[in-house]
């Protein structure tokens, strides 16, 4: 890379190196790797280069400096506008061999005898200015002349409104609408092609704001509220419940949720269910009856037998340990 | 009107078994009711309106979803409420349910029936009757000694305790009796 001197293009930050020979490839994919890192590099340093050879003003952050204006042709972003169809006066304009005249701003007016302007305030051929019109032999006696002037101008503005909007449906079908019309599409009543594009509703709006304010790493928590903002409608999570009723009343859901907490309880509990130290009360009371019963008969039967009864202490009384 | 949730319904079971034991399966799942047009008996079920629990018949559940939540102001037996801090307590409307499900029972002398009505806790010299293996903060159902269960509270002390004790303690703390329908009728 004898050559070094590369394109630069400043206003994208891009360097290009058009005397590149690309030798065969090297076998490893490793060594290609380095060999791109290393020639991407270079170009980086030509950018630096260039960037601080550039004149830079001094601010709070450090040296800020203007990027010239890019000098790549890049390809176009959307597509090549489509020619409009041309309007029913156009068509009958070339038909007669009509030109199109450049009008001037002044003309003279008849009526005052001035010069005016064309349109506007004082303007030429105003309807104000007229002070008597003279009746014609078709005129009905009753009917307002000034009124009728100023109907036919109406339908006269209204004709051309109408032919207007004719004209960009015309074009909007083909897809030609100029391109300050296509914001305000919305206006347009276009029929017959597609829907026309819903309004959107304050509520939709409410939704789509508080979406959008919540569309932030920690939720909307800590943005600065906009003067006038108000706080979002359902701030909370929205909790899900079973059904009130379902089907029967209670419904399988709820079924399985009671045994579920049921069991779990009743588990819990288990160990209280064995009273152990009334178990243990009744066991010593029996025990106790029983040595009674048993010591009652045997005295009884025979005077002659020694008493057999034993001098150790022999009310075992069952100790309870109960665990607590 | 919505169905307890299962923390909620946890909350809810917990506070009926420390009154009622195991008796609580019967309550919960096999009380068959005779209330609404079908001849096969229904069953019981929990539901929350407000902050309020209550004890209805499925039939009833069902016929009471056609009222609007503002207007539905009782359905059923109400057993209890959940507080302002999510803590369920039981309230005196229970109390038919409860005593015919009672584990551990207290009757009462009938001079200190009154004292009980009014809201003050059972003392030793109170008390007639006292059901076997009470243990401290049982829950514990309280009757006169015709038989009326009066209210509820939970023990103060064990049954053998009790025997040992003077006569002016503490045997059961009240919770709720039926005196309060008269006392806070607004607060019901």
């Amino acid at each position: 890379m004898a050559q070094s001197e590369y394109e630069i293009d400043l206003g994208n930050l891009m360097a290009f190196d058009p005397h590149r020979q690309f030798p065969s490839t090297s076998s490893s994919r490793e060594e290609l790797v380095k060999e791109a890192i290393e020639q991407g590099t270079k170009l980086v340093q030509a950018v630096a280069d260039a960037l601080f050879n550039l004149p830079s003003t001094e601010d709070r952050d450090g040296p800020i400096v203007k990027l010239p204006a890019p000098s790549t042709k890049l390809p176009r972003e959307k597509p090549l506008p489509k020619p409009r169809p041309p309007t029913n006066w156009e068509l009958f304009a070339q038909k007669k061999g009509i030109q199109k005249h450049k009008k001037d701003k002044l003309a003279f007016d008849e009526q005052t005898g001035t010069w005016k302007r064309r349109h506007g305030y004082d303007r030429v051929n105003d309807d104000k200015d007229i002070p008597i019109i003279e009746a014609k032999m078709t005129d009905e006696p009753g009917t307002d002349p000034f009124a009728e002037r100023r109907k036919e101008k109406k339908g006269r503005v209204d004709k051309q409104e109408r032919n207007r909007l004719q004209n960009l449906k015309q074009a909007a079908k083909v897809g030609a609408l100029p391109s300050h019309v296509q914001l305000a599409a919305t206006a347009l009543p276009i029929t017959g092609t597609q829907a026309m594009p819903r309004k959107v509703s304050k509520d939709e709006l409410q939704n789509v704001a508080g979406m959008a304010s919540t569309a932030t790493a920690s939720g909307g928590k800590f943005d600065k509220k906009l003067p006038g903002e108000k706080p979002p409608k359902h701030e909370k999570k929205y909790r899900k419940f079973l059904p009130a009723a379902e089907g029967s009343g209670m419904g399988a859901l709820e079924k399985q949720q009671t045994e579920k907490v049921l069991n779990k309880l009743i588990s819990k509990n288990s160990h209280n269910v064995l009273n152990v130290e009334k178990a243990v009360n009744m066991y010593n009371v029996k025990k106790d009856k029983k040595r009674k019963n048993n010591e009652g008969k045997p005295s009884t039967r025979s005077k002659l037998k020694p008493n057999k009864k034993s001098l150790k202490k022999s009310s075992k009384r069952v100790s309870s340990n109960k665990g607590k | 009107m919505r169905p307890l949730d299962e923390k909620e319904t946890t909350l809810v079971f917990d506070k009926l078994y420390k009154l009622v034991g195991n008796n609580l399966q019967k309550i919960v799942m096999e009380n068959p009711s005779y209330e609404g047009p079908d001849p096969n008996p229904g069953r019981y079920c929990f539901r929350l309106q407000k902050n309020r629990v209550y004890y209805v018949s499925e039939s009833l559940v069902k016929r009471a979803t056609n009222i609007k939540r503002e207007k539905l102001v009782a359905m059923g037996t109400q057993i209890g409420k959940f507080t302002k801090g999510d803590k369920f307590h039981l309230t005196i409307q229970g109390l038919n349910l409860l005593a015919a499900n009672a584990k551990h029972k207290v009757w009462l002398k009938p001079t200190s029936e009154m004292s009980f009505l009014y809201g003050n806790s059972v003392l030793k010299g109170g008390v007639g009757r006292i059901t076997e293996n009470i243990q401290v903060n049982d829950g514990v159902v309280v009757y006169s000694m015709a038989d009326v269960p009066l209210g509820f509270g939970v023990a103060a002390k064990s049954t053998q305790d009790c025997r040992k004790m003077d006569p002016n303690g503490i045997v059961v703390h009240h919770h709720a009796d039926i005196g309060e329908y008269l006392r806070m009728e607004d607060e019901l």
